[in-house]
């Protein structure tokens, strides 16, 4: 077992550079990445996926964020989308389009097929450099900003969105602060001999091994916790009303026009795929097929 | 009143912190065998409800289903990662775990505080469980959702769904609720002092 956790959490892996896209409205982020994944998930068009793809890594370059980087997470997963996309192509029964390349027994490839394999890895690698550029732009107090400005709407209806918000920065700012308490523990334990996430037994058993380093962790986090729910209390902490944020957050016109570019990319991109681009030029590269 | 809500919002803000790290570090899984793993991400949301209540519980619930969202998008580790990027599967179940800890909690804790700390643990663990599998199993009978596979890979992917997410839910789920139990009962006697029998820990 490593004792490095604090290098293991590299949620967020922000990247801090002044560009444009970095300075965008955290409401914005928030909105647009939410836009783009779903549009990727109703997109299914291979020809769309890569110019939306494009669209990502375009992105990721004007603000200055590594293209590996934003493609990290594909790394991992993609032996499995390569065996999902080769099993789909070749043993799924589907309407034929385009040429038939191979015939033979049950198995059948058409350059359908080959558009069809080609669109779901595609659309995975977008969906992940996506994601993997909003958090590479987006700093973790942003973050809570951002939510608690695009909460604040409900505020108005009971809903305690100051306090949900103030809940989300505390446990970010935890995080970093557990990761150490979890390296000395773990140092502590395995220097009194543990020997963690090895040897046999059921999983209760296993279970019960981590016990000396999860209730130390627990234990701290809780302590932590009601120190600064003191000291909190003490500087008259009332939350809520009349709280300002240190650096001000206003809907500028770049936000609106990055915004409205996501939004009509997105639904641009719905649309589009209604019209089922990818057949369109394969019957005009190929005709109809056999 | 004040000092009460304060304190609701730094206990929610901490277990939302160590179910964050459980599962950046991956310390909150347990490896078995054959590549499987227990998660016990899900305990701190059940001991937020047991110390503070079902609407903390529900909000440390809603911060760990956001995370387990983003680490599947930004960190991967198999296909089904990517049905954790949608809210349906990742969020929403996840609302639901505190409350319903929280409730068999209370229904025996005045009888035996041991004894209702181990129900809150498999009461959690199991909700957690059967909704995100039960999700999961829906939203595969709307394939387009999930993964956006062609409608005939989707049909023999729907086949299997439901047997496979049993046997699932029965391998993984049940030990996962034992072992929710087990951490939820060994944490909170800590932090409330409660003897149960077994005192100090162990390392072997």
């Amino acid at each position: 077992m490593s004792f490095e956790f604090l290098r293991s959490v590299t949620f967020g892996h922000y990247i801090p550079a002044s560009s444009p896209i970095h300075r965008i409205d955290p409401r914005v982020k928030i909105a647009a990445v939410a836009l783009a994944l779903a549009a990727l998930i109703l997109c299914r068009s291979l020809v769309l996926i890569v110019l939306a793809l494009a669209a990502v890594l375009v992105t990721a370059a004007c603000a200055r964020v590594p293209i590996r980087h934003v493609l990290r997470g594909v790394g991992p997963v993609l032996p499995f989308l390569i065996l999902l996309a080769v099993l789909q192509a070749l043993v799924m029964p589907r309407a034929e389009l385009g040429p038939m390349l191979i015939r033979w027994r049950w198995i059948s490839l058409s350059a359908g097929d080959l558009v069809a394999a080609a669109a779901l890895i595609l659309r995975f690698s977008a969906l992940i450099a996506a994601f993997g550029l909003f958090s590479s732009i987006t700093g973790t107090s942003e973050l809570a900003h951002g939510t608690e400005l695009l909460l604040s709407p409900l505020a108005r209806l009971g809903f305690p969105a100051h306090d949900a918000a103030m809940v989300l920065s505390i446990a970010l700012r935890f995080v970093p602060l557990l990761a150490m308490e979890a390296e000395h523990i773990v140092k502590a334990q395995a220097s009194r001999g543990a020997d963690f996430g090895r040897g046999r037994g059921g999983p209760l058993a296993r279970a019960r091994r981590m016990l000396p380093i999860y209730v130390p962790l627990f234990l701290s986090a809780l302590r932590r916790a009601e120190s600064l729910a003191l000291a909190m209390e003490a500087r008259c902490y009332t939350g809520g009303a009349g709280r300002t944020a240190p650096a001000g957050f206003r809907i500028r016109w770049t936000d609106a026009a990055a915004f409205i570019c996501v939004l009509a990319a997105s639904v641009g991109l719905v649309l589009a795929n209604r019209f089922d681009p990818d057949r369109i030029i394969i019957l005009a590269l190929f005709g109809a097929g056999n | 009143m004040e000092s009460r809500r304060i304190r609701k919002i730094a206990v929610a803000g901490a277990m939302g912190a160590i179910s964050i790290f459980l599962g950046a570090s991956h310390l909150g899984l347990i490896p078995w065998f054959a590549g499987a793993a227990l998660t016990v991400m899900h305990v701190p949301v059940i001991i937020a409800a047991v110390l503070e209540g079902p609407v903390v519980g529900l909000i440390v619930g809603f911060i760990f289903g956001v995370f387990s969202a983003i680490q599947a998008g930004v960190a991967p580790t198999g296909p089904i990662d990517v049905a954790f990027l949608n809210p349906l599967v990742s969020i929403l179940p996840r609302f639901l775990i505190g409350p319903v800890a929280w409730a068999a909690y209370r229904a025996i804790n005045k009888k035996s505080e041991p004894a209702a700390l181990v129900a809150a643990g498999i009461a959690g663990g199991l909700t957690n469980t059967v909704l995100v599998l039960g999700m999961l199993g829906l939203l595969m009978s709307f394939p387009v959702l999930i993964i956006g596979a062609t409608d005939s890979a989707s049909q023999a992917i729907q086949g299997i769904t439901w047997p496979v997410l049993g046997m699932v839910a029965v391998t993984n789920g049940l030990p996962e609720a034992a072992a929710a139990a087990l951490i939820t009962l060994a944490v909170v006697a800590a932090w409330k002092r409660i003897e149960y029998g077994r005192r100090g820990s162990k390392v072997e």
